[in-house]
């Protein structure tokens, strides 16, 4: 991963195809990352607990009574003695959108799209964006960690319910798989 | 020589494979023969990791986790009498001879802190690494989950959250206490414990819905994602 | 040397803050280098022309699994201090369906997400007010749920413990399926690429 994005892609060792790193260097680089916060903090990554806490804070700020009467959001608001955002997920989160910033800075790939197959309309593209984001935060909530803090995490501690969670990841996603098929072929 | 011919890729995966291979062997939870860490246990102790807060085993209980072992170190006659709610009896005598499995949860508990910590100590020289004990032991216990006590000053929001630890206290048979009921009488709850309260502790299988206490850190703490 | 660091207490809260933020760029970092930013990229996992979700996630678990394996055998890593997210076997099955549902619709899932907002990618940026949108929904549904979310409580439970195998017999049986799953997969990868 060191190796200069200038470069045209697959000239250089480990470079995959479209100019994107070779996936199991990608993989060892992602492993120790995480190995890293095993060892440090004793505990894996995560993603949508940021996302959690960050709404807690909104929400408290938009209707504060609403906020503090409801189970979940006090969980994420605590008892006040904190800021809501000062969580160990936003900080990681706020690194994560700096990392992925720099890394496609230096390939080249920051720049504004939509991301979708050539069957498909922008604004369906973007309902099912939407969507899937709710499906997805709901699932999260369910199992107590999304592909971050259950798969990758409990993964590699060979956590039980993290396997049952991944395995049912691919379930779920290869049986929709074929229903989506038109927005991303 | 066709080592050469190797790809990246394939060489990654050969060297995980090996690692794999050799990783068979391993023990990383510290087998039976792990020497003593004087240093180690010191800053276990000093860091306060090695123990359960009496409300957090409260709260396994009550959702029925069964990933832990809990140990009552008292003798067979105070057991009988009262004991936490899923605990095993093993006085303290008899310990070196309980057989754990490794890698097994172990919670201590006995009367204060100190036959527990000692216990915690005697498992640690057995090299199981992962005990705990509980927090002040049975009088933690007491004081945290059966008998409650709420300042008489409390702010709403103190009552508020107050109000599932009194829930927690009334599931295991206990009383909650509001500040100046408790300055009143000393220790009013005490004679609840030789009472027959606890033996008709409500089965401990699926918590009540809705009457279940959540979490009863009042910030929930979310480590995964 | 005993780790992990936090848990032994050689730095503090407001230390730790900083570590997640340093943490969190080693990870965006990773997942952009490996076109994570891109929700196409991630979509072909589902339609196996391109595997490298699996690669890169089984790639990462496998370092990361044998890297605690590895320190705690030597005795520097303690394992017990290591925090496991609590079983609760069926809100996790239901949990991975629906979230293996969205990750198809949507064309992220939280993580990679960030990677796309950070990258410019304004499906992204929808897919995140999504996930608001789905916390809320969750937020304002959970007294209702609250009972299937908290079924089937095992507490916080390792695969060794459960089918009572030696944790290096898991460890090598992990990395095998994952070797055999990368060059299985790269064979699909051919078949399906040759075919269209």
């Amino acid at each position: 991963m060191s190796a200069s994005p200038i470069e045209p892609a697959g000239t250089r060792p480990g470079a995959g195809p479209g100019g994107y790193a070779n996936p199991y260097v990608a993989g060892i680089g992602l492993g120790l990352v995480l190995l890293g916060a095993f060892v440090i903090m004793g505990r894996g990554l995560g993603a949508s607990g940021a996302f959690s806490s960050t709404l807690a804070w909104l929400v408290n700020l938009v209707a504060p009574a609403h906020a503090q009467a409801n189970e979940y959001f006090q969980g994420y608001l605590g008892d006040g003695s904190t800021h809501p955002l000062k969580a160990w997920l936003v900080f990681e989160v706020i690194g994560v959108l700096t990392g992925a910033l720099l890394s496609g800075l230096l390939a080249g790939r920051v720049h504004f799209a939509i991301e979708k197959g050539p069957r498909a309309t922008a604004a369906l593209r973007l309902a099912c964006a939407f969507l899937g984001g709710m499906l997805m935060a709901f699932g999260a909530h369910l199992a107590r960690g999304c592909t971050s803090g259950q798969a990758l995490t409990g993964g590699a501690l060979l956590n039980v319910g993290s396997w049952a969670f991944m395995i049912m990841v691919f379930v779920g996603g290869y049986a929709a798989a074929w229903f989506m098929r038109w927005q991303w072929r | 020589m066709k080592w050469p011919t190797l790809t990246l890729n394939q060489k990654l995966g050969a060297l995980a494979l090996a690692l794999g291979a050799v990783a068979l062997l391993s023990q990383p939870h510290k087998g039976p023969y792990v020497k003593l860490d004087a240093r180690e246990l010191a800053m276990i102790v000093d860091k306060e990791v090695d123990h359960v807060k009496p409300a957090e085993l409260a709260a396994w209980i009550i959702e029925g986790r069964s990933d832990y072992r809990l140990l009552d170190l008292r003798s067979e006659a105070a057991y009988a009498q009262y004991h936490i709610p899923t605990a095993e009896n093993v006085p303290l005598a008899g310990l070196a001879d309980f057989a754990v499995s490794p890698g097994e949860k172990i919670v201590l508990y006995s009367e204060g802190g100190i036959h527990a910590a000692q216990a915690w100590m005697l498992m640690r020289a057995r090299g199981h690494a992962n005990v705990y004990t509980v927090l002040l032991g049975l009088d933690g216990w007491k004081d945290d989950v059966l008998f409650p006590v709420l300042p008489a000053d409390a702010s709403p929001q103190e009552r508020a959250r107050f109000e599932k630890t009194a829930a927690v206290a009334k599931f295991f048979g206990g009383q909650a206490r509001v500040g100046s009921e408790a300055a009143a009488g000393a220790e009013p709850g005490l004679p609840a414990m030789a009472a027959p309260a606890p033996s008709e502790m409500p089965k401990l299988a699926p918590p009540v819905p809705g009457k279940a206490p959540a979490p009863m850190t009042p910030r929930k703490k979310k480590e995964g994602c | 040397m005993m780790t992990p660091l936090y848990k032994y207490g050689f730095f503090g809260d407001e230390m730790s803050l900083i570590v997640a933020v340093l943490l969190g760029i080693g990870f965006g970092f990773c997942l952009e280098r490996a076109g994570f930013g891109s929700a196409r990229k991630l979509a072909a996992q589902f339609y196996l022309y391109d595997m490298s979700v699996f690669k890169v996630m089984f790639t990462a678990i496998v370092t990361a699994l044998l890297g605690v394996t590895y320190l705690g055998w030597i005795g520097w890593l303690d394992l017990s201090q290591v925090y496991l997210v609590p079983t609760y076997l069926a809100p996790q099955i239901v949990g991975g369906l629906v979230l293996g549902v969205g990750f198809v619709v949507g064309g992220y899932c939280p993580g990679t997400s960030a990677a796309a907002v950070a990258t410019g990618r304004i499906d992204g940026m929808v897919y995140a007010l999504g996930i608001f949108a789905g916390t809320f929904v969750y937020a304002e549904a959970y007294p209702a749920i609250k009972g299937f979310v908290n079924a089937t409580p095992m507490g916080q439970v390792t695969l060794p413990q459960v089918f009572d195998i030696p944790w290096g017999v898991l460890v090598f049986a992990v990395v095998l399926m994952a070797v055999l799953g990368f060059w299985g997969a790269t064979r699909v990868e051919r078949w399906i690429g040759s075919r269209s």
